[in-house]
Order: structure tokens, then C-alpha cells, then sequence
């Protein structure tokens, strides 16, 4: 990225360092304490801020820091409503099963959530298809985030080689395989407290300068809900490809105008270029043909499109067209930088005659439910519901998220994090749609693809002719995605590593492991688990990519009624926990099934499938528990009686 | 928690129940009660006054607002409407369904945990090596 200074690159590296240094010191208290326990749970010890931030580090992954503020650029203040459970998630996540589920893990002695599972319900079967399912989940996500943390680094070294990916997914890998194989549980967590103060600093910091820049927010929301409608194209170029210079951005500059753009690829080849639209029909898109070769090739690129609309005898009028962001093509003549526009071919995948992508009102990002540039609504009903469910209900059920939950020291700990995180995300969330809707104005039209880089564009723009310690905090910020990936990735690592060391291996097939033991292998399952991994993300295999997108409501259907249960009902038997994971994974793994394929997912009633997860999973939960009935004696006096 | 009259006997009637359990129990029933009480709200509230309709696309799929209500036209908003309370630059849906309850959320939460949450002692419950439960003692 170009707009990289000096000062970001040595924030990074700092920052890099300090993690190596947390590694380094927990490392020393490993060797003083219980191994297992002090590696994959911190020894139970985890105070509250400790607590708190690396229960808000985990949670707020990547996405808090690029996808998020992508979509309050493309669809706006209707993200308030998508995050607004985020007001109740602390108390939610941390207060329903926190305090009863550290007793239930501390009681068996369990120091992972499937070993929890296991032990309440005296099931190995449970646990071993608790571990199978988590990892099974988890992997895919990993992979994703790797090649996220690879690309920021990428970016920010502004790397140009042609290996610049596999050279930056190399060093992220060895940075947080290192210290988290090394460091350990308490690792994790201390980098985690290091990343929530980087990512709350750096929101924090950025409001005075974004509103006091932009002139503020009240003027950028009235500019905003004035502003003339635009189409902002997103065709990917030969074989899917991004970044190939084809995308344009469509402003309307007079009335009557057209209500969308259409792409239309003709039947027949050796066709002109051409442009159809009915000027008194307010519904009517502007249908461009796209000229085709002797071979029935598309051969139209956008700098085409924009010469025929600027040569149209009535769009040329009510139309401006500009090249959205990185989106056209620069050459250096005489050490200066010149555009060439859009030279990319618009590219039609063999199945597809046509694109349509509609005029945006500016509005439309000041009210609900938002409109993708394709036209249809963002945030609906069912899924305005089915969010509110989402973050706060399955975000409880998160194996990173309740593996805290059983590794912090007592109930006072508990009660203090939950006011931090309160405080925190209240502090970070509404703020961040403050900060790009106001920053809206200072930033380049942004294509879908591109605008996850929203919030890096805001940090490095505003403050880059501000003095030095302004461009520190601002490169800080830009450490921010990548802390939050870290910390993310981290916590994922220490969980397919510690299924693997303690429920597969030290519970199922060798108890008698000595001590010695198992330190060489939770070291080298930790480590091989990251190396697999960065493999698999130099060619992440298309089908993993999308279980990306299912994963955690995955791991939320799977888990939550089976440990909810299992914690508050006496009546819950080891079939009906079984039954209840089971259930919650094969309702996901079907309602997803169609997106393997590239067709949409399953909504029922325009409901996000993790809800049907958790319902299929209560119901079978609870009906399988009274059919198999009474529960075991022994693990009912154990657990719920003193 | 389902079907708690229906819940196994107690396994020796002259033991006490968990007093942890029966805490958490409670704690977490006002959790999801408040839960409740948020979504209601701000999804009502968001739903009737920061939903406009949109101009029909024919290429869309579905209904302009909503797959189970459809159109609000009665509750249509207008670009000029818009009032930001407090000069904040917030729209007023957002401020009145989002921003406000959420204010009010930290709030609750800061007085539940005060008030309501009871720090139970767990450092003293005792770990069991939990290979053979029926014979381990609890804590």
C-alpha cells in the first residue's frame, strides 16, 4: 500500500518484538507450574483485565477491524442495528454460563471444553466428537485467518514481490506459531491484553482527529442523505480475478437517470458495443451490450464503457463516471505516475449473460435496511433477529470464548470483566461508525472488494500530514487488524492443539503420559497444527474457503445446548448431549451445503441458519434427555448437589 | 431450564442442592430476560422508524424490506425528515433505538453485576481427577 510510511513499518515491527517478549515471560512461569493446566489454561488464574481483554481480543476477530467497517461503508448507519447486540454481548457471553461453568470444569477437573463435555457427562464418546467437531470447524477458520494476517503484512511492507503473499504468510505464521507454541495459554492471553489496548487506543484516538477533519459528523450525515445516487460496479476479471481494472463508479449528475446499470453479454459474436435505456421510465436500467469478437469473447473494458456513456447522445448528460479506488490502471513515464483508466475486459463467467448493479441513494445509508450494489436489501427483518441472537446467544457457545470462561480465579474477576468489556465495546463499536461515516467524504469510492480497507485508508489519510506522534497512533491503528487477527488465531491454535494433547491423546489413548511427555508433544502439536496450516493457506482449497463462512455459527449449534444443558438441567443424559451436537451440526452443515456449490444458502422463514442450528439442537437435546432418562445418578449428585 | 418439574428426584433427599447452581441459575435467567428486553426494543423501534421503503429493482430478489412483512409504506421515511438529536450527527432511529439502549445496557450491566451477581467462592471447590466419577468425591 502506498500510502505506508516509515514510522507504521517500525510500529509493527515494536510491536512484533513485544510479543516475542509475553512469549518469552511465560514461558519462565511454565516451567514453575502444572504443565498442562498452566499451558492450555493459564493455571486458572486469569484476573480481570486479563480476562477481560483477551475475552474482547478473541471475540473482536479480523473482521471487527476490516469487515465491519467495510460494510458501514457500503451500506451505513444500518451496521448501528447489525452490531446492536453488541450492547447486551458482554453480560450475555460471560454472564450466563461464566461462573457455572468454571465450577462444573474446576469439580472434573476439565482444562478444555470438550474434556467439560466429557466429564459431566462421563461420555468418551462426547468428548472425542466434541474435539472432532471443534476441530473440524476451526481449521477452516484458521485458514482464513492466516491468509487475512498475510495480507495485512503484506500490504503495510508494501511487498512487491511475486511470492509477496507466501513470503508474508511465512513471516506471520513463524511470529504467532512461535509465541504461541512457546508461551502458551498465558502467552495468548498477554498478547491478547497488549492487542485490546492497541485496538481500543486506536479507536479512540481516531475520533478527535476523523470528526474534527471532516467537519464533523452532524454535517456528514446531512451531505449524506443528499447525496446523488451511484452505481458502483464489481465484475471480476478472467477467472474471477480482482484488482483487473475493469470497475467503474456511475454518479448521477441530473434527473431523469437510470435506476441501475446492466452488463449484457450478446448471444451472437462480432457485436458492436451499444447502449438501450428509456429515458421516461424511471425503472429502467442503462443496458449496455458489451462488443464481442469472432469468437463470441467480450472484448468491451471499462475505459470502453466510459467513452460510448460520455458519447450517448441523452446518459452523457445525467451521467459522470470515475474509476473507484485502485481500480485504474497507473504506468510510470518520466517517474510520474499516469492513469490509463479501466483496461480490464469485462469478464463473463460461462454461465452469465448479465450484471446489473443499481443506483444507490445516499439515503439509503442513513435508513434500513441498505442495498448491496447488485439491488437487493442488506439487513432485513429475519436477519435483523436472527443478529441479535447471533452475537449474544451463539457467541456464549464460541469454544475460545468458554474456554475463558473456566480459566479465570474467581467470581469477583468475573463480575469486574464484565463491566470492562461493557465499557469497552460500547467504546469501540458505535464509535467506528461514527468514524467512517464521517470519513466518508475524504475517502475514494470504494468497490465491495476494496472496501475492507475502509478503515486503514482513514488511518493512514487523515493523520499523514499530522506531526510524528500523530502518525505513531495512526500506525498503531493500522497494527489494530492484525493485533485482532493475532489474537484470534492464537486462541484457535491453543484449541485444536490442546483437543489434540489432552482429550484425543492423554484421555483416550495413553493416561499414563508422564509429564515430560506431554510437554514435547503439546509443544510439537501446537507447532505442526500452525506449519499445516500456513500450508494449507499458501493454496487454500476452494471448498475450505467457504466453510469459513459457517464456522462459527458451526461451532455455536454444536455447542451451546450440549453445555447450556449439560451446566443448568439435571435432566440432560449423555445421549441427549450427544443428540444435541449432533443436531446443531448436521442442521448448519445442511442448510450451508448449497454454498459448496455456489448457490445461496438455505434461509428458512428468512432466518440465518445458526438459529435453526440452535432450535434443532434444543429441541433434540431435550427430547432425546426425557426418552434415554433418568439421567446418572452419581453425575447428578456430582454436579448440582453439594 | 426445560421441564424443571420433570427434573430427576433429587438422588438422596437429605442433600442440599448447589448453592452456586442455584445462583447461576437465577443470574442467568435475568440475563436473558434483559437479552429479551433489548431485542424487542431495538429491533421494534429500529424496524418502525429507520426502515424506508426503496425504489423497486426489478433485478432484486425478494421484497424491498422484508421476506415477512413486506413494504412499510405507512412508515415511510423521507431524506428531509431526518433529525439528529443532540447535534450528535447520529440519525434518530440509530439514537433512540441503538445508541440510547445501549447506553442503558452498560448501565444495567454495571448495576446487575453490583447488585444482582453474587461472587460465589471458587477457588474452593475442589478439583477431582475425574477418571472414575462414581467413586470421586465432590466439592
Amino acid at each position: 500500500m502506498a500510502e505506508t510510511s516509515s514510522i507504521t513499518m517500525w510500529v509493527f515491527l515494536i510491536y512484533i518484538v513485544g510479543v516475542f517478549a509475553l512469549a518469552g515471560f511465560s514461558h519462565k512461569l511454565l516451567s514453575k507450574k502444572s504443565f498442562l493446566s498452566e499451558y492450555f489454561l493459564g493455571s486458572r488464574g486469569l484476573g480481570t483485565w486479563a480476562l477481560a481483554f483477551t475475552f474482547a481480543a478473541t471475540s473482536a476477530s479480523g473482521g471487527s477491524f476490516g469487515g465491519y467497517p467495510s460494510l458501514i461503508y457500503s451500506y451505513g448507519w444500518v451496521l448501528a442495528l447489525w452490531i446492536g447486540s453488541y450492547m447486551i454481548v458482554p453480560l450475555c457471553t460471560m454472564g450466563v454460563m461464566g461462573k457455572r461453568l468454571n465450577q462444573v470444569a474446576r469439580k472434573s477437573g476439565a482444562i478444555t471444553i470438550p474434556d467439560v463435555l466429557r466429564d459431566r457427562f462421563d461420555s468418551p464418546v462426547l468428548g472425542l466428537v466434541a474435539s472432532g467437531t471443534m476441530v473440524f470447524f476451526t481449521i477452516s477458520f484458521l485458514v482464513a485467518q492466516f491468509k487475512l494476517g498475510a495480507i495485512i503484512i503484506e500490504d503495510t511492507f508494501n511487498l512487491q514481490s511475486a511470492y509477496a503473499y507466501q513470503i508474508s504468510l511465512l513471516i506471520f505464521a513463524v511470529v504467532v506459531v512461535f509465541y504461541t507454541s512457546y508461551g502458551g495459554f498465558r502467552a495468548v492471553v498477554w498478547t491478547d491484553v497488549m492487542q485490546g489496548i492497541v485496538m481500543g487506543a486506536g479507536v479512540l484516538v481516531l475520533i478527535p482527529i476523523v470528526l474534527n477533519k471532516t467537519g464533523g459528523l452532524e454535517k456528514a450525515t446531512k451531505t449524506l442523505a443528499q447525496q446523488p445516487p451511484m452505481a458502483i460496479t464489481s465484475v471480476p476479471g478472467p477467472d474471477g480475478a480482482k484488482g483487473t481494472f475493469n470497475d467503474l463508479v456511475f454518479h448521477t449528475t441530473a434527473t431523469p437517470a437510470p435506476a441501475g446499470i446492466a452488463y449484457l453479454k450478446p448471444e451472437q459474436p462480432s457485436t458492436p458495443l451499444s447502449i438501450q435505456w428509456q429515458a421516461n421510465d424511471e425503472q429502467a436500467f442503462a443496458e449496455i451490450t458489451m462488443a464481442t469478437d469472432a469468437d463470441g469473447q467480450v472484448t468491451t473494458t471499462g475505459n470502453d464503457i466510459k467513452q460510448a456513456v460520455q458519447a450517448h447522445s441523452e446518459l452523457s448528460s445525467v451521467l459522470k463516471i470515475e474509476f473507484p479506488y485502485k481500480n485504474d490502471k497507473t504506468i510510470k513515464v518520466d517517474d510520474a505516475e499516469v492513469s490509463q483508466g479501466a483496461t480490464g475486459v469485462i469478464w463473463f463467467p460461462k454461465d452469465k449473460t448479465e450484471y446489473r448493479f443499481s443506483m444507490i441513494h445516499g439515503h439509503e445509508l442513513i435508513f434500513g435496511p441498505g442495498r448491496t450494489n447488485k439491488g437487493r436489501p442488506f439487513h432485513t427483518l429475519g436477519m435483523m433477529l436472527s443478529f441479535f441472537v447471533m452475537w449474544a446467544i451463539t457467541g456464549m457457545a464460541q469454544p475460545s470464548t468458554m474456554v475463558r470462561l473456566i480459566a479465570f480465579k474467581d467470581s469477583r474477576t468475573l463480575k469486574r470483566a464484565i463491566i470492562t468489556v461493557s465499557i469497552y465495546f460500547g467504546m469501540i463499536y458505535l464509535p467506528l461508525i461514527a468514524i467512517v461515516m464521517a470519513a466518508r467524504s475524504v475517502l475514494p469510492v470504494l468497490t465491495p472488494e476494496d472496501s475492507d480497507r475502509a478503515i486503514v485508508l482513514i488511518a493512514t489519510r487523515l493523520v499523514s500530514d499530522m506531526s510524528i506522534p500523530y502518525q505513531v497512533l495512526g500506525a498503531i491503528f493500522i497494527a489494530a487488524p492484525f493485533a485482532a487477527v493475532m489474537s484470534t488465531v492464537d486462541s484457535m491454535l491453543l484449541l485444536i492443539s490442546s483437543s489434540a494433547v489432552r482429550d484425543v491423546y492423554q484421555r483416550t489413548i495413553n493416561p499414563d503420559v508422564t509429564q515430560r511427555r506431554v510437554k514435547i508433544i503439546s509443544y510439537t502439536t501446537t507447532a505442526v497444527t500452525g506449519i499445516l496450516i500456513t500450508v494449507i493457506a499458501l493454496y487454500p482449497p476452494d471448498f475450505l474457503q467457504k466453510l469459513i463462512v459457517f464456522s462459527s455459527a458451526g461451532l455455536a449449534a454444536s455447542f451451546l445446548f450440549p453445555t447450556l444443558l449439560g451446566i443448568f438441567w439435571k435432566g440432560t443424559t449423555r445421549q441427549g448431549a450427544l443428540a444435541a451436537m449432533l443436531g446443531g451440526f448436521f442442521t448448519i452443515v445442511t442448510l450451508f451445503a448449497p454454498t459448496l456449490f455456489g448457490n445461496p444458502r438455505i434461509d428458512l422463514l428468512g432466518l440465518h441458519p445458526s438459529l435453526m442450528g440452535l432450535i434443532a439442537s434444543a429441541t433434540l437435546g431435550i427430547t432425546v434427555s426425557k426418552l434415554t432418562g433418568p439421567p446418572d445418578q452419581t453425575l447428578v449428585r456430582k454436579y448440582f448437589y453439594k | 431450564m426445560p421441564g424443571q418439574q420433570q427434573d430427576p428426584p433429587a438422588p438422596d433427599s437429605d442433600l442440599v442442592e448447589d448453592p452456586i447452581y442455584l445462583h447461576t441459575r437465577r443470574e442467568a435467567k435475568i440475563i436473558l430476560s434483559m437479552w429479551l428486553i433489548a431485542m424487542i426494543y431495538t429491533c421494534t423501534y429500529c424496524y418502525l422508524f429507520g426502515y424506508s421503503t426503496h425504489p423497486s429493482d426489478p433485478a432484486a430478489t425478494g421484497p424491498a424490506v422484508s421476506s415477512l412483512v413486506g413494504p412499510l409504506e405507512s412508515f415511510d421515511r423521507q431524506p428531509d425528515s431526518i433529525t439528529t438529536p443532540l447535534g450528535l450527527g447520529i440519525p434518530d432511529w440509530v439514537f433512540y433505538g441503538v445508541a440510547l439502549p445501549w447506553l442503558v445496557c452498560i448501565l444495567v450491566s454495571i448495576v446487575f453485576c453490583l447488585t444482582i451477581f453474587k461472587e460465589d467462592d471458587l477457588e474452593s471447590v475442589q478439583q477431582v481427577i475425574n477418571t472414575t466419577p462414581e467413586g470421586a468425591s465432590h466439592g
